[in-house]
């Protein structure tokens, strides 16, 4: 596997190629990035999307941060029951992944047209090929001989006194060895699902830290000032959609745990129809789950910035005897 | 984020966790296809040790689904390639099994369009190439996917409904030509027809958005001409119940005559089979014996048929009066109860001439006792006395309010941008053909939760761009689709 190193000689060609204040700073930068800016968020469209395996299981487990997957699961691509990779997020997901500082949302650039480091490119990529195939088959002879050794072995057991056995299977592996040939349309090949890299030369894939296309208004802001809160209180949070509110709560994470609440972010001066208020409480009794109204409490009066608070009302049908 | 006025600067990613090494890819070349089931799901954490083990196991298994790269052998993968120019993707070599129901053919070259080679790749039977390259599925969301393909939303429908197994492709707004077959048989397709050719910037500009400016002067005459139409066809269809009721039917040549320039000046060879009638032998009295020569229009070229002599056949109908039983016979007495021999008026008349003069006073005197404010002015009543037979009627003559069908007559609303089809779904155990594909299950219309719901105007235009064929609306809430439609349903009207 050299494709590592590769990758480092490119690295170390371009830095030659710069002065060496500018390489200590970059070094320094680069340090820094490891430490904050681990996870990235790529967008599509206005999609906030995870590729990433690693990066989705840390915000899962840092974080707290669900999402769904929405890709084809690469174990049995043909079913809706468990996807895979992509995982795209909520915006006030990716919003608190950013503000928390566990995140940088990237846009990709275009798939660049730079003709001499696309023939580099593409020629180490041939090269990763052949190589792997070299070794694939390296590999697949090991086996056949190993197959090969253990039914000469058996065969060996089973007649004990037949001397010119272990000749046979020498005269065998010796024309195995010949006459073995690994055809090119076994051979393993990788389906990236994240980007692969060596499509990018490392100094050309400048992903833009996107301008964040999210929508500012105040029913966005609410939204997040509620998520954030009750992701602080330790819940967990899906979308609800089909239940007609905002958030579906959860005690614990959503994989092992069922959802106790239905959450409805309001703004704290909304005037709601009694009728809304009737049908969502309604449906949540139908689902087995409580009602939440979430409304934040203002907080711009007062100058500076005091806890954040939430207020919650519970939706309850009561019935008098 | 302030990021907005730092310079957009280079990440580096570690591009390479995710690569497999030759071993890896190698032992994994057989590995299990099963997924683990997950179990029931727990209502409130307890933190007992048994509680967490088993979120331990189910969380590791989840890992390793998701962590798993796609992996294939090269005999099984076809190769393609992106050509952006054209947003679509070109195979290189011979497509699999999946050409049964995607791709299409081009100049001799077999082409996918971006959201197939999309769904393929995720299921690890494409390799797309660019420059030489193969794209990764990242790369692909990022390309294949965008306003002028197929949007992530739209592509999240897609994939969702393949990976059940429906055929799905994309809606052509223009309709096909099977279906303007079928529409020239259905009773309405001269209207239809004539729409269509008359206005064919308005069909074509509504799904654009562009309507208001491409719209010619000489297109604004056409809803008069429509409406000429519209009447003339309503005249001969009303025509048709009224010579049905009449006792002597005039078929054959005569009616067939009255209708015919119409009929046959939009099309020879269809014949409107409303106008044709098959004679009513039964209620010919005996003094007309023969019935007339059919008109030659209807006949095949050589083929003479002379007068019909009727007594003959005559002999062969049953012609004695229905033998009604009692009950019936009471319950339409019941009906006809107040005879005229019970009028006490009626009774005082002596004569046939002092009959008529009662009846004629009557009715003199139920003009005059109407109030004066009804009728005459321009304000009437909307319904008169006397003047129905039926509750039906009645209720007929009191809506205001007519009943509607979404299908009828809004080829001249504006065109919204926001609102269109975007697949045709065909269900996964039809035989289906490429070249044929038939009537789709359903259209497809993908919207988000974000977004507003459809007001009637969208629903209205929707369901005139899908003709027959019905509209479900699929809803994405952040990977979460769910699909909705809405029937029209017409109230029950039969009152006795």
């Amino acid at each position: 596997m050299d494709w590592n190193a590769t990758e480092s000689i490119i690295q170390s060609d371009e830095q030659h190629a710069e002065s060496s204040e500018c390489v200590d700073a970059r070094n320094k930068r680069e340090e820094e990035k490891v430490e904050n800016q681990t996870v990235n968020i790529s967008l599509c469209g206005s999609t906030p999307l995870l590729w990433r395996a690693a990066d989705i299981r840390k915000c899962r487990e840092e974080v707290g941060v669900i999402g769904t997957l929405v890709g084809s699961l690469a174990r049995q691509p043909r079913q809706n029951i468990r996807l895979g990779r992509p995982l795209e997020l909520l915006q006030e997901e990716a919003r608190l992944l950013v503000q928390t500082g566990k995140a940088t949302a990237l846009r990709h650039k275009e798939l660049s047209e730079n003709a001499g480091s696309r023939l580099k490119a593409v020629e180490l990529y041939r090269a990763r090929l052949e190589q792997s195939y070299e070794e694939q088959c390296a590999l697949a002879l090991e086996e056949r001989k190993a197959v090969l050794q253990r039914v000469m072995n058996e065969k060996q057991n089973v007649h004990k006194d037949n001397e010119g056995a272990e000749l046979a299977v020498r005269e065998r592996l010796e024309s195995l060895e010949k006459s073995f040939s690994f055809p090119r349309s076994a051979m393993a090949i990788q389906l990236y699902t994240a980007r692969a890299g060596f499509s990018h030369c490392p100094e050309e894939h400048a992903f833009l830290a996107a301008d964040w296309p999210m929508p500012r208004d105040e029913r966005s802001e609410t939204r997040f000032r509620v998520y954030k809160d009750l992701r602080s209180k330790g819940f967990y949070l899906t979308t609800a959609g089909k239940f007609g509110g905002d958030y579906l709560v959860y005690p614990g994470d959503p994989l092992r745990f069922h959802a106790h609440f239905i959450a409805l972010c309001l703004p704290m001066d909304e005037k709601v129809p009694l009728c809304d208020i009737l049908a969502i409480a309604r449906l949540g009794s139908n689902v087995k789950k409580t009602v939440i109204l979430c409304s934040p409490q203002d907080t711009s009066d007062s100058g500076e910035e005091i806890e954040e608070e939430v207020v919650y009302s519970s939706l309850q049908w009561s019935g008098i005897v | 984020m302030a990021a907005t006025d730092i310079q957009p600067e280079p990440v580096q990613i570690d591009f390479t966790k995710e690569l497999l090494s030759s071993s890896e890819l190698f032992q994994r070349r057989s590995r299990s296809h099963k997924i683990p089931v997950r179990g029931q799901k727990e209502f409130l954490p307890n933190y007992s040790v048994q509680q967490k083990a088993c979120l331990q196991k189910t969380l590791d298994e989840h890992w390793m689904l998701m962590t798993e790269e796609r992996l294939e052998r090269a005999g099984n993968l076809v190769n393609a390639e992106w050509i952006p120019e054209e947003k679509i993707v070109k195979l290189q070599s011979p497509a699999g099994k999946f050409w049964q129901t995607m791709g299409f053919s081009d100049q001799g070259k077999q082409c996918l369009f971006p959201e197939e080679a999309l769904y393929l790749m995720e299921c690890g039977s494409l390799q797309v190439f660019y420059q030489d390259l193969p794209l990764s599925i990242q790369e692909g969301y990022e390309t294949f996917l965008s306003a002028e393909t197929v949007t992530f939303l739209q592509y999240q429908v897609f994939g969702h409904l393949k990976r059940l197994g429906y055929v799905v492709n994309r809606f052509d707004a223009r309709p096909s030509k099977q279906l303007k077959r079928k529409w020239s048989r259905s009773p309405s397709f001269r209207l239809c027809a004539k729409k269509s050719t008359a206005s064919p910037e308005v069909s074509a500009g509504q799904h654009k958005g562009e309507i208001k400016t491409s719209v010619p002067y000489s297109n604004l005459e056409t809803p008069g001409q429509l409406q000429r139409q519209q009447t003339f066809q309503d005249d001969a269809l009303k025509s048709d119940p009224e010579s049905d009721r009449a006792p002597e039917r005039n078929w054959w040549t005569n009616v067939s005559r009255q209708l015919q320039p119409d009929s046959l000046q939009t099309s020879e060879h269809c014949w409107d089979f409303s106008c044709i009638f098959f004679p009513d032998l039964g209620s010919y009295s005996g003094n007309r014996a023969c019935l007339p020569p059919p008109d030659p229009s209807l006949l095949p070229g050589a083929l003479q048929v002379s007068e019909c002599h009727l007594a003959h056949w005559h002999r062969n109908i049953h012609l004695k009066e229905e033998c009604w039983s009692k009950q019936k016979w009471q319950r339409d007495q019941e009906r006809n109860r107040c005879s005229i021999n019970d009028d006490q008026e009626v009774c005082r008349c002596r004569n046939w001439v002092e009959y008529l003069e009662l009846l004629e006073k009557r009715r003199s005197q139920q003009h005059n006792e109407r109030p004066t404010h009804l009728g005459e002015q321009e304000v009437m009543p909307l319904a008169q006395p006397g003047k129905c037979s039926s509750h039906r009627e009645l209720l007929e003559q009191v809506s205001i309010i007519q009943s509607y069908d979404l299908l009828v007559g809004n080829s001249r609303l504006p065109g919204s941008d926001h609102w269109r089809i975007t697949f045709n779904v065909y269900q996964p155990d039809t035989e289906f053909k490429k070249s044929y594909p038939g009537k789709p299950y359903t259209h497809l219309c993908v919207c988000s939760f974000d977004g507003p719901v459809p007001d009637l105007h969208a629903l209205k235009e929707l369901s005139f761009q899908s003709g027959d064929v019905s509209v479900t609306f699929a809803v994405v809430d952040h990977g979460d689709i769910s699909f909705y439609c809405f029937k029209e349903f017409k109230l029950p009207t039969d009152v006795y």
